[in-house]
C-alpha cells in the first residue's frame, strides 16, 4: 500500500477499509492462510464446495457469537477450549442440517473435513486474540468472514473442477483436462498457490488504486 | 521376547506409517494453515511447539480409543463424534499443562502454556483421532499412528520452515512471497509423497 507520510489520517482510514474488507481485500483464505486444508482436500468440484460452505455457514458465525457470550463467564486464559467445545457443540445442529439438506452419499464424499471443520483455524482462530469480542461485532466479522471464505473455496473449487476433469458443474468443456493433477491434494496446494497468488497481485493494483484515490480527495 | 516384538510390530508399523506415507500434512493437509503461520512465525519455537503436540496426540489417543468402543454402537455417534474428541483433547490439555507447571515452575512455563492451546485444538490433533476412531484401530495401532503423525507433524513444522526462510529471497516474484510459494513448496513435497505411497490416501 501507498505510505503517505504527509497524510497519515488518510493512510490510517485506507487501512482500516482494507482490514475491514474480509471478501476481496482481506481474504481470510488470501491474505492469513486460513482452512487451507477443506480447499486442498476436499474442494475438489463445485459440489463439494457447496456442501463445505453450507456447513462453514452454518458453524462459523454461531460458534463466534456462542464463544463470545461464553467467553465473559469462563476462565479467559482457557478461550481455546471455550471455542472448541462450542465449535464441537454447535457441529451436532450443523449435521443434522446437513443430513436434511443432502443426502448421506453426497456428505460421505467429504470425509473427515466435515467434522475437521470444528477445529479449523477459519472457525477457532479469534481465540488467539487476548482481547474480548463483543456479541454483535463476533456477528458481524462471523458473516463477513465467511462469506470470504466461501467466496475464495468456489473460486478453488471450479479451478479444480476444470483443471482436473475439464468440467465444470458436471458439464464437460474440455475432452482432455488441462492438469489432471489438481484433483490429488499435491495439486491442490499448487492451484491454491497460484489462485492465491493472482489474487495477491489484483489486491495490490486495487490497494495502489485506492491509495492515489484517497491522496486525490485528500 | 519375539512375541513382545510381535506385539509391538504394528505399533512401530502404523507409526512409520504416519510419519512418511501417511504423513497428517503432506497427504491429508491436515494442520496446514498453522504450518504456514508458524513458518512465518519467529516467537513459537518449533521444538516446544512439537513436543506438547505429541504430548497431546499421544494421551488423548488412548482416550479417544477407549471412548469409541462405547460410542461406535450409539446411533447418534456421527453427531457427538467431534465433541467427544475434542474433549478427549481438551483432558490432555489439562493434563499437559499440569505436567508444564509441574516442571517447569520456576522458569519458562508461561511462554509453553501460551502454545499449547495451538498445539491442542488444531485440525492435526483432531483429524488423527477421527481416522484412529473411523478405521477402527486397535489400541496399539492407535497409539503407533498417534505418535507417527504427531512427530510426522513436526518434522513437516521443521521442513517447512527451513524452505520458507530459504524462499524468502529478491529472486521470488512479489506476488509469490509468503504463502503462495510456501504452499507450492509444500505442494511439490506433497507430490514427492505421492509418488513414494503410489496411491492416493482415501479422506
Amino acid at each position: 500500500m501507498n505510505i503517505d507520510p504527509m497524510k497519515p489520517e488518510v493512510n490510517h482510514e485506507l487501512a482500516r477499509k482494507v482490514k475491514r474488507d474480509r471478501i476481496l481485500l482481506n481474504n481470510p483464505v488470501v491474505m492469513q492462510g486460513l482452512g487451507l486444508a477443506p480447499l486442498v482436500v476436499a474442494a475438489i468440484n463445485v459440489k463439494n464446495a457447496t456442501m463445505l460452505a453450507v456447513a462453514v455457514a452454518l458453524l462459523l458465525t454461531p460458534t463466534r457469537v456462542i464463544a463470545a457470550f461464553l467467553s465473559r463467564f469462563s476462565y479467559f486464559r482457557f478461550r481455546g477450549l471455550t471455542y472448541a467445545v462450542t465449535s464441537a457443540a454447535v457441529y451436532v445442529g450443523v449435521i443434522w442440517v446437513m443430513e436434511h439438506l443432502f443426502t448421506s452419499a453426497d456428505i460421505t464424499l467429504l470425509g473427515l473435513y466435515l467434522p475437521l471443520l470444528v477445529a479449523d483455524p477459519i472457525i477457532l482462530k479469534r481465540y488467539e486474540r487476548p482481547q474480548r469480542e463483543r456479541i454483535h461485532t463476533a456477528f458481524r466479522k462471523g458473516i463477513i468472514t465467511t462469506a470470504g471464505y466461501v467466496l475464495a473455496m468456489y473460486v478453488t473449487a471450479v479451478l479444480r473442477e476444470f483443471l482436473g476433469t475439464g468440467a465444470v458443474l458436471g458439464h464437460t468443456l474440455l475432452k482432455t483436462p488441462l492438469f489432471p493433477m489438481a484433483q490429488l491434494p499435491s495439486g491442490g496446494f499448487i492451484v491454491l498457490a497460484l489462485m492465491i497468488a493472482v489474487w495477491r497481485g489484483g489486491v495490490n493494483i486495487v490497494k495502489r488504486q485506492m491509495g492515489l484515490g484517497a491522496k486525490q480527495q485528500a | 521376547m519375539t512375541e513382545v516384538l510381535k506385539a509391538l510390530g504394528p505399533f512401530f508399523f502404523y507409526a512409520v506409517v504416519g510419519v512418511f506415507a501417511q504423513n497428517a500434512v503432506f497427504t491429508r493437509a491436515l494442520g496446514v494453515s498453522r504450518i504456514v503461520k508458524l513458518a512465518d512465525d519467529p516467537e513459537v519455537d518449533s521444538l516446544t511447539f512439537g513436543v506438547l503436540l505429541c504430548s497431546v496426540q499421544l494421551i488423548s489417543a488412548p482416550m479417544a480409543y477407549f471412548v469409541n468402543l462405547w460410542l461406535s454402537e450409539q446411533w447418534y455417534s456421527t453427531y457427538v463424534r467431534p465433541l467427544v474428541l475434542v474433549m478427549c483433547s481438551a483432558v490432555a490439555f489439562f493434563i499437559v499443562l499440569l505436567l508444564v507447571v509441574l516442571l517447569f515452575r520456576s522458569s519458562g512455563a508461561k511462554d509453553i502454556v501460551a502454545v499449547l492451546p495451538m498445539a491442542t485444538f488444531n485440525t492435526c490433533i483432531l483429524g488423527t483421532l477421527l481416522i484412529g476412531t473411523t478405521r477402527h484401530f486397535d489400541l496399539l495401532q492407535t497409539m503407533g499412528f498417534a505418535l507417527g503423525s504427531g512427530v510426522g507433524y513436526v518434522l513437516a513444522v521443521l521442513v517447512v520452515r527451513e524452505g520458507a526462510r530459504k524462499l524468502d529471497n529478491e529472486d521470488v516474484p512479489a506476488t509469490f512471497r509468503g504463502l503462495p510459494v510456501t504452499l507450492l513448496y509444500i505442494g511439490i513435497l506433497a507430490l514427492a509423497i505421492y509418488g513414494f505411497t503410489g496411491h492416493l490416501i482415501s479422506f
